[in-house]
């Protein structure tokens, strides 16, 4: 059988050869090694430092960052209490439900409301897109993306807002052994992964095994600490009338326990809550837990293979500062390895969303949240939308994972949708688009599209690439820019939209 | 559930770049797009991969009713004997899969049973992707789904397809360029005219961007023209599909295999089979009868929609990362297991039969609790690989995998 790789492979050269002698209005289709990530998107430190620890770079932030220098800027953001954040002060009085206690919810909404889930995802996108605490926001990503409690989830409608308040956003700066405890007593956790049913006759294995493999140290666990962790867990349930945690001495199966080094004597139901918030102390301080999550916050901040010797250092700082996340966070933007990562990160697709707001320097709409829900919608069809990964193991973090045509088609159509005010037509916009990013018009087409690239991206598009993006304006970049142009409006947010549709600005 | 992907390294080589290119190329050449992604090179069936992903139950979707150990190790979710719809006595069709009936009946669906895994594990997540790479102890690291179509001599744009979500499906994992969509109705680039010519522009930008950019944007490209092509006409489907994710993804691909854009396999997930509580009894308003009738309303809609004579060329297949445990939970429920059972729906299929060599579910035949896989379900699809798809050796898709020898379909 002639595979289909071989067709492929001998036909490639003739078509690139094609492609080149037939060109006419897009400049030819280079026949060279591909470019390296790192030059696309220049090599300033402080932009790399920004556009890994926020969800785009915004001018403000640059211009904050530069003037701070890169030492100053992170402890700034890593003491976020400290950071004025007026505009998403105000848009989560529109979403009074996200982050209210389980009592609270009951109070406002009926049972079973979609409601509570709703307000949720929709803070997080408008949290992304506008907070000044960015460091922090990212943060929170990562460990509501670890601890991951899928929105919607069943049985969660009361639950779940108070998770992200009291179990992630609370501890996202502190001590990840709080968090993971926290999460224990959780209804939300322990709704969904179905612990709040578990029975002394018959041990549900779900959590246990999740808390292991996914929370904590990995796929080091054996089937028998699976068992042994369901039954050290059975007891951690909701309460039935008001739907708070409850541990239920009644249900907890007694007994000594020996699960990766952790030991109990587990002797009586009423020791049974501590012997699990003990074992998850245990857990949370394991070397191959601080391993492990120094693996995922370098996958997350740095590139998707993580470096070793990153991966070293952080796990040690982890375990030398009894699981603070802070250290682990300078640590790791301070590192060269960090240094000499640029470029080795693709955004996903709300990355490239809220970089796209965020760049363009679009706001919020006044009032209501009809623009939210659009956002939001979007990144449910985009398969990004925040908290809405159905598995426990949370959203993939690697470029390979959403690298998708179907992915790439609507990252262009959302980036003209914006630059043309299209949909979602609520935002707060400049005046003009075009001269909000390039007050002054230069002389010519390229040096237009030179001076939209500095802005958007902070780098000039490969030469190439920038004849390319002009192409759909039927110009050269040699070809004379007026104010009197009358071509130009028409032009700009297609210009605009090509040039974030750059492979320049996937890269994070 | 949903389509579940982990940190594993994807890859994407040089070679896919090359691939794609070659197609945008073709198109942008002014070579007829028609030749571009109709081109002959594959005449075996459409191969239809739906992914059952959380760990379906098939103990219950075909319940062995004849094995006494089972309704022990089951008093409160087991199948009653009196409930199943169909079977011969030792496995029963749970009464979800009413809308399939006909098609059992018809011979065109069967099911394989006590269906499993090489090396079995009980994390959903190692499992899914031992499950979609389909080569343990080898270093290959690319989707079995990816090596099909690689082999397959199929050269269409539209050749490999994932339907019902914008993310990448791993059974595609590798340098064979393939295509997600969520529809093909939503597959389309905002702005394109003759008069801005967005693709072209977006064509030259990728040429020469690092390989993890430009293949999903060049893939998109030649995909594009194909699927422009495609909406040209209006579909109007022999059969109403259930409104579900399923249905819809399912109405899909039956556009694009009576389209005859090339389409050699599809892949489909199909999610939330993971029911450590409320898997339930057998009656509506219970997770897996409710799961089951939406499956079983989707796929009786495609075969309808499709026709004896386009089911003819068409095989689909059902998969998932392990089967439940033998023994219910306290959370009317079952945990994670392994042997398994596959649903098979085709044209070629000599169904109104479950195929198994079943091993029983008396305690000492379970294995750690589970039951027992006599059947590797790389088989299976071997032999599916090889009567229906045309694959003498099955080598560069399951290495060191023989086709089982059931008779599951007739050779084409």
């Amino acid at each position: 059988m002639t595979t289909r790789r071989t067709l492929l492979a001998a036909g490639a050269a003739t078509a690139v050869a094609t492609a080149v002698a037939t060109a006419v209005a897009a400049p030819a289709v280079a026949a060279t090694a591909p470019l390296d990530a790192a030059t696309l998107v220049g090599a300033d430190p402080i932009a790399h430092l920004v556009r890994r620890a926020t969800f785009g770079p915004t001018q403000e932030s640059l211009a904050e960052a530069r003037k701070l220098g890169a030492a100053a800027w992170l402890d700034r953001q890593l003491d976020p209490a400290k950071i004025a954040d007026p505009v998403c002060d105000e848009l989560m009085t529109r979403l009074p439900l996200a982050g209210m206690s389980i009592a609270g919810v009951r109070g406002k909404i009926a049972k079973n409301s979609y409601d509570g889930f709703k307000q949720l995802g929709r803070a997080a996108v408008a949290r992304a897109a506008w907070s000044n605490r960015q460091l922090f926001e990212t943060t929170v990503a990562f460990f509501a993306n670890h601890l991951h409690v899928a929105a919607p989830s069943s049985q969660t409608w009361d639950s779940r807002c108070d998770y992200d308040a009291q179990v992630i956003r609370k501890h996202a700066f502190g001590r990840f052994a709080d968090m993971l405890k926290a999460s224990m007593k959780h209804p939300a956790m322990l709704t969904y992964l179905d612990n709040r049913s578990s029975t002394k006759s018959h041990p549900n294995e779900n959590y246990a095994r999740e808390l292991m493999e996914l929370h904590t140290v990995g796929l080091i666990y054996s089937e028998a600490d699976v068992a042994a962790g369901a039954r050290l867990l059975t007891g951690l349930t909701v309460d039935k009338t008001n739907g708070t945690y409850l541990y239920d001495p009644k249900a907890h199966v007694t007994g000594a326990v020996s699960i990766l080094g952790f030991k109990h004597a587990n002797a009586t139901a009423a020791v049974g809550e501590a012997a699990a918030l003990a074992f998850a102390d245990h857990l949370a301080k394991h070397p191959a837990t601080a391993q492990r999550l120094a693996t995922k916050l370098c996958q997350r901040f740095v590139a998707d293979v993580a470096p070793a010797s990153l991966v070293t250092k952080l796990a040690k700082v982890y375990l030398d500062n009894d699981t603070a996340i802070k250290p682990v966070l300078k640590a790791l933007f301070t590192s060269p390895e960090f240094a000499a990562a640029i470029g080795q990160k693709t955004r996903t697709p709300l990355e490239d969303l809220t970089a796209t707001i965020r760049t363009l320097g679009l706001g919020p709409e006044k009032s209501g949240q009809q623009l939210l829900d659009a956002l939001y919608n979007g990144l449910v069809n985009a398969g990004n939308a925040p908290f809405r990964w159905a598995p426990p193991n949370g959203y993939p973090d690697v470029a390979a994972a959403w690298a998708s045509p179907s992915g790439f088609l609507m990252r262009c159509n959302n980036h003209l949708n914006l630059a043309a005010g299209w949909y979602p037509s609520w935002f707060t916009r400049p005046a003009d688009l075009l001269k909000s990013l390039v007050p002054t018009l230069p002389g010519t087409y390229g040096a237009l599209v030179d001076a939209l690239a500095v802005r958007l991206i902070g780098a000039k598009l490969p030469a190439q690439h920038t004849a390319a993006v002009l192409s759909v304006a039927g110009k050269l970049p040699t070809s004379p820019l007026t104010a009197s142009d009358k071509s130009l409006a028409g032009h700009a947010p297609y210009l605009i939209a090509l040039v974030l549709d750059a492979p320049s600005f996937q890269v994070r | 559930m949903i389509t579940i992907f982990d940190c594993g390294e994807t890859t994407l080589s040089r070679r896919g770049l090359l691939g794609a290119a070659t197609l945008a190329g073709l198109a942008g050449a002014g070579v007829s797009t028609q030749l571009a992604y109709a081109a002959p090179g594959y005449t075996g069936d459409t191969l239809v991969v739906l992914s059952l992903h959380g760990g379906f139950d098939g103990l219950s979707a075909l319940a062995p009713i004849g094995d006494p150990d089972y309704y022990k190790a089951r008093p409160n979710i087991g199948v009653p004997k009196a409930q199943v719809i169909a079977g011969d006595g030792t496995f029963g069709l749970h009464p979800a899969l009413a809308p399939l009936l006909p098609l059992w009946k018809s011979g065109q669906l069967a099911g394989v049973h006590a269906v499993g895994q090489s090396n079995p594990t009980r994390s959903h997540f190692a499992a899914m992707e031992a499950m979609e790479n389909a080569a343990p102890g080898t270093s290959i690291r690319s989707g079995w789904l990816e090596r099909m179509l690689g082999a397959s001599g199929a050269t269409g744009a539209l050749a490999g397809v994932s339907v019902g979500h914008a993310m990448p499906n791993r059974l595609f994992a590798g340098p064979t360029p393939s295509v997600s969509m969520s529809s093909v109705d939503k597959f389309t680039l905002a702005g394109e005219s003759a008069k801005r010519p967005m693709a072209a522009a977006l064509r030259t930008m990728y040429a020469d961007a690092p390989v993890l950019q430009s293949a999903p944007a060049l893939a998109a490209d030649s995909a594009l023209t194909a699927t422009t092509a495609v909406r040209g006409t209006t579909y109007t489907p022999a059969a109403t599909y259930p409104a579900t994710e399923l249905g819809n993804a399912l109405k899909d691909v039956a556009r694009l295999i009576k389209a005859k854009v090339g389409l050699a396999t599809a892949a489909v997930d199909c999610g939330d089979w993971d029911m450590h509580e409320g898997l339930g009894t057998a009656v509506k308003g219970q997770r897996m009868h409710d799961n089951l009738t939406d499956l079983a309303q989707a796929l009786a809609a495609f075969a309808a929609d499709l026709g004896p004579e386009g089911m003819k060329s068409v095989t689909l297949l059902t998969i998932s990362e392990f089967g439940r445990r033998v023994q219910e939970n306290g959370s009317r429920g079952a945990d994670h297991g392994h042997g398994n059972a596959m649903l098979l729906l085709g044209g070629g299929v000599k169904g109104g039969k479950v195929y198994a060599k079943w091993p029983g579910l008396a305690p000492g035949k379970l294995v750690a609790g589970d039951l027992a896989a006599t059947t590797d379900y790389r088989s299976v699809i071997g032999e599916i690989l090889q009567k229906r798809c045309g694959f003498g050796s099955l080598s560069q898709v399951f290495p060191s995998v023989a086709p089982s020898t059931f008779g599951l379909v007739s050779a084409r």
